[in-house]
Order: C-alpha cells, then structure tokens, then sequence
C-alpha cells in the first residue's frame, strides 16, 4: 500500500451559521485518482478548496505530502496544481501567453518554461492553436487549456474541481484520456463531480457527500456492490403487507427487503430476474401495483439508496 | 518575487492594451475634455457669486488710497482685507498670504499715492504704481474686472482731486493778449494736466503694475491652457481607477484570481503586480498630456524637469493607491462604476480641478484639501505656472506619496482573497 499523500481528519468548514463541511475524514494514497461525488452544495467545492490552500478550514487537522495544511500552505502551494470549475483563463490573451504567465508565476523560466508549454499544450492537443486568443475557442478546448494551466509546473498532486462541467461528450472525452495519461504517470488526483459515470471512469476511490458529510467511501466496484446485483422500489395498493414482504424475502434473486408504509424497497442479487419474481408474486397474491423503479447498480443508484435523493437534485 | 511582480505586470499591459476601448478611454478622454473645455472657458470665465477677497496693504501718507480702498470695499463684489489676524497688512504678509495660498490678489498703495493725486500742474508731473501682486494661477478673466474695477475708482479720484488745481493753473497761466500758438500749447497743456495724463499723451501718473510674491518666476502671465490642462490632467489620470478596480473585480468573476491564491505567491506581492501596470499607464497618460499640451499649443512646462517627474509619480501613485482602495471595498463591478463616478467627481470638483478653488467659500478650500487631486493640482501649478522648483514642490509631492501609502495600506487590509 503506498503512502498517504493527503491526511483529512475531522474537516469542518462553516459560513456563518450554516455547515458546509461537517467533520470529514480520509486520506488519498500516492498515485490515485481520488473522486468526490455528490450533487451541488454538497461541499465538494469547499473541499477541494480548503485541500488547495484557498479556503482557511475552522476545525480538524489536514496534511498534504507531509505538511500541515494551516503552518506550512507556502511549503505546499509549489506541490500543487488546481483547476477551478470556472475557465480561469484571459480571454484575449493566446494560450501560449495564457501558461507562460501561470508558468512565471510559478517560477518557470526560459528554456523550462518553453518546453513545458509545449509539454502541457501537447498533453490537451491544443498544440496547434498556440498562438491563438483563448476566447476564439470552444468551450471544450477552454476546458482543457484550463486544465493544462494547472499542471505547468509539474505539480505532485492535482486538483481538478468538476472540469467537465458544460463540456460536450467528444471534449469530455478527450479531457478523460489526459487525465487518464496523467494517471498513468503517476499523479494525484483529486477530482470532484457531481456526475457518476465520470467517478466510475475514472476515480480508483470515491467518496459520496451530501450536505457536508461523506456518506460512504470506497472503490467505485465496492460501493455498487452495496446495492448487490441492484435495487427495486415498488409501491403496492396494500396495506397489509407483512405476509407479501414475508414472501418477497423468499424469492430467488432477492438479497433484502424492507418497507414503509406501502413502499418497499427490495435489494436484489440479480435486478431483472428479481422485477419478474416480484411482479409474478403481486399478480399471484393479487396485489396491485401502483409505481414501480429497477435502480441498476451504478454510483447513482448508490447515491440515491444512500441519501433518497438524485445526484443531480 | 521581482519576476513575479513583472509577470503579472506584463500580463496586464498585454490585456490593457488589446482593449481599443479602454485604450480611448484612458488617453483619448481627459485630453478631449481639456480642449474643449480650454476653448470653452476661455473668454467666458466668470468670478461667481461670492465676494472677492482682496488684500490691501496702504501705505499712503495720505486719504486717496483709503478713500479707494472703502469706495472698493464698499462694492457688493468685493471684501477689502486691510488687516490679518488683527494686524495691518505690510506688503511682506500679504505676498506670504499669497504664496501659501490663503488668497490670490494683493494692491499696494504707495507712501505717495496721495502726493501724486493732489499735485498741482507744472512743467514736470510726478508719478507713482499701484502694485497689483497676483497668483499667477489665478485666471485673467478673474483679475481684470479687479483691475478695470480700480483703474476707474483711481482715474476718478484723479480728476476730483488734479482737475480743480488744473484749472487754477489755468487760470494763473490764461492772458487775453497770449499769441495763438502759445494759447494752442496753453490749451494741450492744460488738458493733459486736467486729465492726470489718462489721455494718452503721456504716462497716467498712477499707473497699475502687476507683479507676483518673490520666489515666482513667471515668464508670460498663465493662458487658457497653463490653467486648464492641470486641472483636467489630475481628473484624467484619476480614472485608473475604474480600469484597476474592475480589472481586479473581473479576476475575481472569472476565477484566475482563484488560481493565482493557489500559486505561491504572496497576497501583497499579488495586489503590487496589478497595481504595477495602471502606474506605468497613469504615467503614460501624463506624459501624453503635458507633452501633448507644450507641442501642440505651446504650453510652457516650467523650469524643474525633477520637480515636474517627482509630483507626476506621486500624483500617478496616488491615483493607482486609489484604485487598490476601490477595488477592496467595491464587490461588483456595478459598484466599482458607481463608486468610482462618485469619488471621482466629487474629488475633482473639492479639488479645483473644474472650478479654481480660490473662487471656492473658506471652508470648502479646506475640505479640499482631503483629497489627492487639490495637492496634485496645487504642484503642477506650481511647477507649470509659477515656476517653481523641486524643493518647492518637495511637500506637495510628500503630501501625494501619504495618500498614496494611505489608499493602498487601507486598500490592502481591507481587500478579500478569499
């Protein structure tokens, strides 16, 4: 197991009265792609922006690549690299003069600063569009400019806060395969996004939140296997119901069931031969069906068997 | 750190200068303002409502001059000081009132302005000079009604008092067997002596002389432009601040202000480089005006190249100081368009950029004194008009440098980073 790279424990941040982080902890290992997903306001963003030396926390201990996070953020603001969600890019500037200028600012000079433009610029392909003003580009070709402003002076560990957000899927897809290469060059990452399909790519780990809290974490293989082979909501025109959960608990394919009040929710081994189990056992015993919903196992239906609520509510 | 600086200064030029708009703004306005505002005023200057405050230091032996000066005093327009602080006027603390700027117009009647105006003819006149001791700043259009206003009260007390000893000489002179020639020279004689010399034939026996207090070298009395092109440069240059200020504020919109708190890079050193690039334009502009001004219509630029460099980088300090302020209290860039028209105007208007502040009441010459653009204007003047020195103007320009430390200290306290 390699080291802890990042060292979170019991993070609290708060504006004023309101919590927007509330006492989590973690720790991302060298070399990983470390996912944080949750819908907006879960306080990912406040996360990722403490993480990156922006925001002063209010309470727990952070440590990145051995520093403490409050007394040493000028030893760690060098080791890091960020990507806001918005386009931090100047406009009317090209995109050379875009990355010479966070180059500068990271002390890149000369020859280095040259041959990391190109570095960078090649890594996003927009190597092409060099001496071009940023605000001729598509919205994807931003996006990765923006991301390529990040890593210009090599950082160990990358912040990447939601960078596909607006981006079509043929962009979003090339903005995978560089963080992909990036992966494979063995970076840290930090990535958070409020879109599953993106964790289950790319993150080794995931850490659900809502509302300031991580409500699970574990590999994205790990946590769909919370839901078994996936979960059904059904809701039955039955008030009593004990005998047909008896039953239901009986089928085949099905793992666990529990209910309230007319709904129940039924964790399976197998989501489609259990639906067809179910129905049969309704329509046997009579039992009307008012609405039924087949969560196949993915980070989405996770999120909504944890929370009861939609990642993009 | 000094790389870092000239990075995010570089940056920022770059950007300045690929908006044409602001490009025109910054230059293309204040110069606009001052012609037409030079060519607008010029002629159609008016001394206000207020009294005009006239120093009056009389040293007559004798009672014209006081009988001038309550005749003066007397008049709606004007308020006759003969005392300071409960001591007559000598010449010397009225050219000291001057120079700091207390007031800008002095007369000085002579031991024997009295003698002259009640002399009795004679082959020989004797004559004597009002001094009129002026701040060259202030606008002709301002002095000469001062001027035509006394030259008349003078000519009368000329006539009441020559005229009845002209015709006595007359008289004693006049011969009914006196050949015609001699009658004809009798006659122009008489008539030269009756009018005090104001016909023109000879020199006025009180003649008015216009000077300014010692230590002023004024080679040509201040055209429309000396007056005007300060005035409007110090408004001009002050509108960095809406560039500086919504430049900041469009960092924060866009998020590279985010990116640069990530990078290692100290929060002054940040607000340094932004401020670095408005200085370099401020000063720019300045050289384009004043150059622009002595090229095209002549404008003398005085005698202190240092002088007129040291108040131009504190002058474009503090406008640049103010910036950093705004920037820190505004949180829209709404706000910042709001603040800055506000701040701007006002200042401008307390400090004499648009109205000459020795038209201004008492108390408002000292409100003016609060703001920048009063002591910017104040040294310019001094450099440009009354030709000053460096030492001279040394003050002014640590008055400038105090409002600029002043601005940027509270601007950097009060700015936010998050």
């Amino acid at each position: 197991m390699p080291d802890s790279v990042i060292e979170v424990n019991g993070l609290v941040k708060r504006y004023g009265h309101r919590v927007a982080v509330n006492g989590i902890s973690f720790s991302v290992q060298e070399g990983e792609i470390f996912g944080l997903l949750g819908p907006n306001g879960a306080g990912k963003t406040t996360t990722i922006s403490i993480l990156a030396t922006l925001l002063p926390l209010d309470e727990g201990k952070v440590s990145i690549l051995g520093y403490d996070l409050v007394q040493e953020a000028d030893r760690i603001k060098p080791l890091i690299g960020f990507v806001p969600q918005e386009l931090a890019l100047y406009p009317t500037l090209s995109a050379w003069d875009n990355l010479a200028f966070f180059g500068r600012i990271y002390g890149l000079r000369g020859k280095l600063l040259k041959e990391r433009i190109a570095a960078v610029l090649e890594l996003v392909g927009l190597q092409d569009r060099a001496k071009d003003a940023v605000r001729t580009f598509s919205g994807g070709m931003k996006r990765r400019l923006n991301i390529a402003a990040g890593l210009i002076h090599q950082p160990r560990i990358l912040f990447l806060d939601e960078p596909t957000v607006g981006v079509d899927p043929q962009s979003r897809n090339f903005i995978f395969e560089h963080i992909e290469r990036l992966k494979a060059e063995g970076m840290t990452i930090i990535y958070t996004t409020h879109y599953m399909e993106e964790a289950e790519r790319l993150c080794d780990r995931v850490a659900i939140m809502d509302e300031g809290r991580i409500l699970a974490l574990d590999t994205p293989k790990g946590l769909i296997g919370l839901l078994g082979g996936g979960v059904i909501h059904i809701e039955v025109a039955e008030e009593n119901i004990e005998d047909v959960m008896h039953a239901i608990r009986n089928l085949p394919h099905v793992r666990a069931a529990s209910s309230q009040g007319r709904r129940l929710k039924v964790e399976t081994n197998a989501a489609r031969p259990a639906l067809l189990e179910l129905i049969e056992l309704c329509n046997a015993r009579d039992v009307p069906i008012l609405s039924l919903e087949m969560l196949e196992p993915n980070l989405e239906s996770v999120f909504l068997h944890l929370t009861g609520k939609h990642l993009r509510d | 750190m000094l790389n870092q600086i000239l990075a995010l200064a570089w940056k920022d030029l770059k950007i300045f200068f690929k908006d044409p708009g602001a490009v025109a703004l910054i230059f293309l306005q204040p110069f606009m303002f001052i012609l037409v505002m030079s060519y607008a005023l010029a002629g159609l200057f008016q001394p206000g409502k207020g009294q005009i405050q006239l120093l009056a230091v009389n040293q007559d032996r004798g009672i014209q001059a006081a009988a001038i000066l309550q005749k003066l005093d007397e008049m709606e327009a004007f308020k006759v000081e003969t005392t300071w602080e409960g001591q007559p006027l000598t010449r010397e603390m009225a050219e000291n009132l001057i120079v700091k700027g207390k007031r800008n117009l002095a007369l000085v009647f002579p031991p024997d302005f009295s003698e002259v105006l009640e002399q009795g003819p004679g082959p020989t006149l004797r004559r004597t000079k009002v001094l009129v001791i002026v701040d060259p700043t202030t606008s002709s259009q301002f002095i000469e009604p001062v001027l035509g206003t006394l030259q008349g009260l003078i000519e009368r007390s000329i006539y009441t008092a020559m005229v009845p000893k002209g015709l006595d000489y007359l008289f004693e002179q006049l011969a009914p067997q006196t050949p015609l020639e001699q009658r004809e020279a009798f006659k122009a004689q008489a008539q030269e002596a009756m009018s005090g010399g104001l016909l023109g034939g000879e020199e006025p026996v009180v003649t008015l002389e216009r000077t300014v207090p010692p230590g002023m070298r004024v080679e040509k009395y201040p055209d429309t432009f000396q007056q005007n092109v300060p005035g409007y440069t110090i408004y001009g240059i002050f509108w960095i601040v809406t560039l500086l200020a919504g430049s900041v504020l469009q960092e924060k919109r866009e998020g590279t202000f985010r990116r640069l708190l990530v990078a290692p890079l100290n929060q002054a050193v940040m607000l340094a480089g932004k401020l670095l690039p408005y200085y370099i334009i401020n000063l720019i502009q300045l050289v384009i005006m004043l150059g622009a001004s002595s090229l095209l219509f002549g404008m003398s630029l005085g005698h202190s190249p240092a002088g007129l460099v040291a108040v131009s980088l504190a002058a474009a300090a503090a406008a640049t100081g103010l910036g950093v302020l705004v920037a820190a209290l505004a949180r829209t860039e709404a706000q910042v368009g709001g603040l800055t028209v506000l701040l701007l105007l006002t200042m401008s208007a307390l400090g004499g950029c648009f109205v000459p502040r020795f038209i201004m009441p008492g108390w408002l010459r000292t409100i003016g004194l609060i703001t920048p653009h009063a002591w910017a204007l104040d040294a310019y003047q001094d450099l440009l008009v009354r030709g000053y020195g460096f030492q001279e103007v040394l003050p002014k320009v640590g008055a400038l440098a105090a409002f600029a430390l002043a601005f940027f200290s509270v601007g950097v306290w009060r700015f936010r980073f998050e």
